[in-house]
């Protein structure tokens, strides 16, 4: 079930035992127990070289018991030990969020928010080097939908296989990508493509689809509803892997859809201990740029505060070091203005099929003309 | 006093009615809506001036009832002494403007034309009268009579008299003593910031030994607003005793009709008997820095030699004017007086030595109460009042509010954007400023003119209150990072201990070491209580010792010892430290022990210990005390010790006296101005605010 090499019950289990077995030792020597885990941010991730993503780097942190906040945090971790343990035993599995309702019961240990107790997830999955799948925890996030001429096989709730052809089999909405994308679960049968393409916002998605331009560029459109969940990521590195087709995105210009690029292409900073899974090594960032707000003359919106810091953190985000994304950025603080996808219907609605995308695929650094 | 102007002389003649229709923006009768506050206002200052004056325990009822057309019934009821039959024309149908203002004394009556403006403004809006039922004790029945004015005359004008028994409506009982008045006029009943319900409501936080009560129906006859505010106090306000000018506020004129009108034969019983704070010595000195003989007639003083002695009462340091004059409400009651009218965490009050300015007594008080109900993004609330008597209007431009916004209340943990302004945050000030002579900014009475005195006092007794409350901030962040630390080591640990243990099936281990490493440090934490069967404040201390050493201290409380209030249990022993201040040796707290100090008070009501300060002696901290200034303590031990000293002396009336207190101020005069050490001084950290 897992993504790579499947975990055994008794290594999953062992794995969480250790993080109990470090707060024991420290307490057994008279220390406050503590939990380490790496440091969660953009200075403790780096490139990786034989990988070809962004993983975390060597930076540590100790969570203590010397203050009420992080005592807590690890009777949290050993509730949900305790949680996963028995899950593991009676063969059961729980959403995310049921494991918030569930720590209800847990006294001290309940978390108070749905954040919190994701958080805990990963930090767990981090330490145990597991994955929330070993955890038999599933989210509740829904993935993204797919158009195109390709073919999946899905194993259904009665556990048969079910062929689908994301263009013949699927309505208007498309097929609707399964929070399990593993090959348990997906299996990749075949395709008529030439690339995949992911679109950030739904009303873009749409226009594409209305306008013919999967058949017309031989291309699978694929929705992002916004950050990317780890499914919707997943499949399109199957998709890279096993089909070896190129990857392009197509998103608003803004500082926040610039993180959706990389959390596709170079792993998110958030998940970056399973970049390897889930980013698309090579993915092209499309659109829409600067440059094409220039070029386009395209409608903008001023920058907010909060656009111009996250502007400002992505300029020190490893992520962004290369020249081009270093000249994008500068560029973008400079004009002081943002472009939605959307404003490409200042020209007609077929602007976008007939004109901005063939002559961006065309364009030598994507090398996509059709 | 410009008031009279239009009255005074030729223009006697004028109609009334036309004086009231020009002043009437002065008056308070300038709108619909404020002429029913200053309807209300003026009877119910009226009956707390009156039953003050008779020692008796107001009980006000105000109804206010809506008729059709912007007219308005107001009802108001007292059980004041009533007014005797043959004076009730004059009260009710005078302009008593400038009579009241000669007398050098604190009145509420003061602020406003008086009742009469009331029965003039009820006639000229709906032509109908005023009715009032009086009730002197002793007389067999009530007196009920309808008044209008002569405008012309200036005179009341009475009819429909009659006396029957006085039967209360709400209790069914004879009315003993009392007044009532009935009247309608032209008006609008509003609600908010500037109600009649505020007005009452703010009426009562200062007057704390009244019970008000506020009735507001709609024309159908149901009740849209409606306000109770009980007595907290049986304490009547100190009675109020005219005195004599101050030096400091004499001009040259009075100085002279003085000197012309002496009996005295000397200068310097003139000086003495004629003029408050001056004494022997003062008088000899001030003759002698005016180039006068002490024996020189009074009545022979030529107009230079005047000028010569009123320069001179700037030269010499003169005793301030008795303070009996004023009428402080006081820190205890003031603390009661906010807590029935804002639900609120903390409360700190101050009433300042009386000062003097221009020769008028003045005395500063203020009292600032914070959290609980109160809004924290909005700014404070400001509840101004001069002698008692609410102010509602103009605050912007009134001295008492320039002063909370002169104060950086920053450094007392309130937020001030920009550092300056009115500060933001869960709390309300009440400044309340007591005086023979309050100066306004103008005839309106309704802002306080700038003096740079009056505001020097206020900022002080700001700063105190809020060095209070930056003391209760600070226990409070630091009681809320023990009690964490507690939860952690008490409840969390053990649990974190027995999970891992139980998940990888091992021993748990001992948790002691680990808690001393956590904590490190001795915590000392405060219990008060109410005994309720036996009517004692309780008080526990606790120190937890949760360091690796073994540690000993002297732990010392603060209570609130008074002539009233006494220790009763207290187990431990300790002694007295000082005045308020008792101290416990503690044997020595080994190594996760800890020790208990309890004992209970006596003389005091549930709720009015809500709060206490701990020091200790000994070293390193203790977190939850303060480490005792032994200096201060020095000085404060002294000082209690001089005014036994004072007080013994006093008591056998021994001539001395006055020199004595002359001294006691030249000793404890206190670089900043702040004239008495307090015992919230007693940190060493403090130093002097600004």
């Amino acid at each position: 079930m897992s993504i790579s090499r499947e975990k055994s019950k008794d290594e999953v289990i062992q794995a969480l035992h250790n993080v109990a077995s470090e707060m024991h030792d420290k307490m057994s020597k008279g220390n406050p127990p503590t939990m380490t885990l790496p440091v969660r941010s953009k200075s403790n991730i780096g490139f990786d070289q034989r990988l070809g993503v962004y993983k975390y780097g060597k930076k540590r942190t100790v969570r203590d018991a010397t203050n009420l906040g992080s005592a807590k945090q690890l009777l949290r971790s050993l509730h949900v030990t305790e949680f996963i343990e028995e899950m593991i035993n009676s063969g059961k599995s729980s959403t995310l969020r049921e494991m918030y309702y569930i720590s209800e019961g847990w006294g001290n240990g309940k978390f108070h928010s749905q954040n919190e107790s994701n958080n805990l997830a990963e930090d767990l999955e981090i330490v145990t080097k597991c994955l929330r799948e070993d955890f038999r925890l599933r989210p509740e996030e829904d993935g993204a939908r797919i158009i195109g001429n390709v073919t999946f096989e899905e194993r259904n709730r009665r556990g048969d296989w079910m062929r689908i052809n994301c263009r013949d089999d699927v309505g208007d909405s498309g097929y609707g990508v399964p929070y399990n994308v593993e090959s348990e679960k997906l299996r990749l049968i075949d395709e008529d493509i030439d690339f995949v393409m992911a679109i950030e916002t739904g009303g873009m998605f749409d226009r594409l689809i209305e306008n013919g331009f999967d058949e017309e560029a031989r291309c699978a459109l694929v929705h992002l509803k916004g950050q990317p969940a780890r499914s919707t990521r997943r499949i399109m590195r199957r998709m890279s892997d096993e089909w070896k087709k190129p990857i392009v995105v197509f998103a608003d210009c803004d500082p926040w859809s610039f993180r959706i690029f990389a959390s596709i292409a170079y792993g998110a900073i958030k998940t970056a201990h399973i970049s390897e899974y889930l980013a698309s090594k090579g993915a092209i960032y499309l659109g829409i740029t600067a440059d094409d707000i220039l070029a386009y003359d395209l409608p903008s919106d001023d920058l907010s505060k909060q656009d111009l810091g996250a502007l400002q953190a992505e300029l020190s985000d490893p992520r962004f070091s290369t020249g081009w994304w270093q000249q994008q950025i500068e560029l973008m603080q400079e004009l002081g203005k943002k472009a939605e996808q959307q404003s490409l219907a200042k020209y007609g609605l077929d602007f976008v099929t007939d004109t901005y995308l063939p002559e961006k695929l065309a364009h030598p650094d994507v090398g996509l003309a059709y | 006093m410009s008031d009279e102007k239009p009255l005074a002389g030729k223009q006697k003649q004028i109609a009334i009615s036309e004086f009231f229709e020009k002043n009437k923006h002065f008056l308070g009768f300038d709108s619909l809506q404020r002429s029913i506050i200053t309807a209300v206002k003026e009877a119910v200052d009226n009956s707390l001036d009156a039953c003050e004056e008779e020692r008796i325990l107001p009980d006000i009822r105000v109804e206010i009832n809506r008729l059709k057309d912007d007219r308005i019934e107001l009802i108001s009821q007292d059980n004041g002494p009533g007014i005797p039959r043959g004076v009730i024309e004059h009260v009710f149908g005078k302009f008593l403007l400038g009579s009241r203002f000669h007398a050098i004394r604190q009145t509420r009556g003061q602020q406003g034309i008086g009742i009469t403006g009331v029965v003039m403004y009820s006639q000229l809006t709906t032509g109908s009268k005023t009715t009032v039922i009086s009730k002197v004790e002793g007389e067999s029945s009530a007196v009920r009579v309808d008044l209008g004015i002569d405008t012309r005359k200036n005179k009341a004008i009475k009819s429909g008299e009659s006396r029957d028994v006085w039967i209360d409506e709400v209790t069914g009982e004879e009315i003993k003593h009392g007044l009532k008045i009935r009247t309608e006029m032209k008006a609008k009943y509003q609600r908010g910031k500037q109600s009649v319900y505020q007005y009452l409501r703010m009426t009562s936080i200062v007057n704390p030994h009244a019970t008000i009560s506020l009735t507001v129906k709609d024309r159908d006859g149901s009740v849209i607003e409606e306000g109770h505010w009980l007595r907290t106090t049986d304490r009547l306000p100190r009675v109020v005793e005219e005195i004599k000018p101050h030096p400091h506020g004499i001009h040259l004129g009075t100085l002279q009709r003085m000197l012309r009108e002496a009996e005295e034969r000397k200068m310097t019983s003139f000086l003495r008997h004629n003029f408050s704070g001056v004494s022997m010595r003062a008088a000899r000195e001030i003759l002698e820095k005016a180039g006068l003989e002490e024996s020189r007639q009074p009545r022979r003083i030529k107009a230079g030699e005047a000028q010569a002695v009123l320069d001179s009462f700037q030269k010499v340091k003169l005793l301030n004017p008795p303070t009996d004059c004023l009428s402080p409400i006081e820190d205890l009651l003031i603390k009661k007086g906010l807590s029935k009218a804002i639900d609120s965490r903390f409360a700190s009050t101050v009433t300042r030595e009386t000062r003097v300015t221009q020769g008028n007594p003045f005395q500063v008080e203020v009292g600032l109460v914070f959290g609980g109900d109160l809004a924290s993004d909005s700014p404070i609330e400001i509840l101004r009042f001069t002698n008692r008597v609410p102010l509602m209007y103009q605050q912007g431009g009134c001295l008492l509010t320039k002063a909370v916004e002169s104060v950086d209340w920053k450094r007392y943990g309130l937020d001030q954007p920009g550092g300056r302004g009115l500060p933001k945050g869960p709390a309300a000030v009440l400044i309340h400023l007591a005086s023979t002579n309050v100066q306004f900014t103008s005839e309106a009475k309704e802002a306080v003119a700038a003096n740079e005195e009056v505001l020097g006092e206020i900022r002080r007794a700001l700063m105190e209150v809020g060095k209070g409350l930056r003391n209760h901030l600070k226990k409070s962040s630091q009681r809320k990072k023990a009690q964490e630390k507690f939860e952690l080591i008490n409840v969390i640990l053990p649990e974190i201990s027995q999970k891992t243990s139980q998940i990888l099936g091992r021993e748990e281990p001992d948790l002691a070491p680990i808690i001393t490493r956590i904590m490190n440090a001795v915590f000392c934490e405060e219990d008060l209580g109410w005994d309720t069967t036996r009517k004692l404040a309780t008080c526990d201390i606790t120190v937890f010792n949760y360091t690796a050493r073994a540690r000993a201290y002297t732990i010392l409380a603060k209570w609130p010892e008074s002539e009233t209030v006494a220790m009763v249990d207290n187990p431990l022993g300790g002694r007295k430290e000082t005045h308020g201040l008792w101290a416990w040796r503690l044997d020595t707290l080994d190594p996760g022990s800890s020790a208990v100090i309890s004992f209970t008070v006596s003389g005091l009501n549930k709720g009015d210990w809500p709060d206490m300060e701990i020091f200790f002696r000994g070293n390193g901290d203790i977190i939850g005390a303060t480490k005792i200034d032994e200096n201060l303590l020095d000085e404060m031990r002294n000082k209690e010790a001089l005014d036994a000293a004072a007080e013994e002396v006093r008591s056998k009336e021994d001539p001395v006296i006055e020199n004595l207190a002359e001294r006691a101020e030249e000793v404890f005069r206190v670089p900043n101005d702040e004239g008495v050490i307090d015992m919230g001084s007693l940190t060493p950290d403090q130093g002097v605010d600004e």
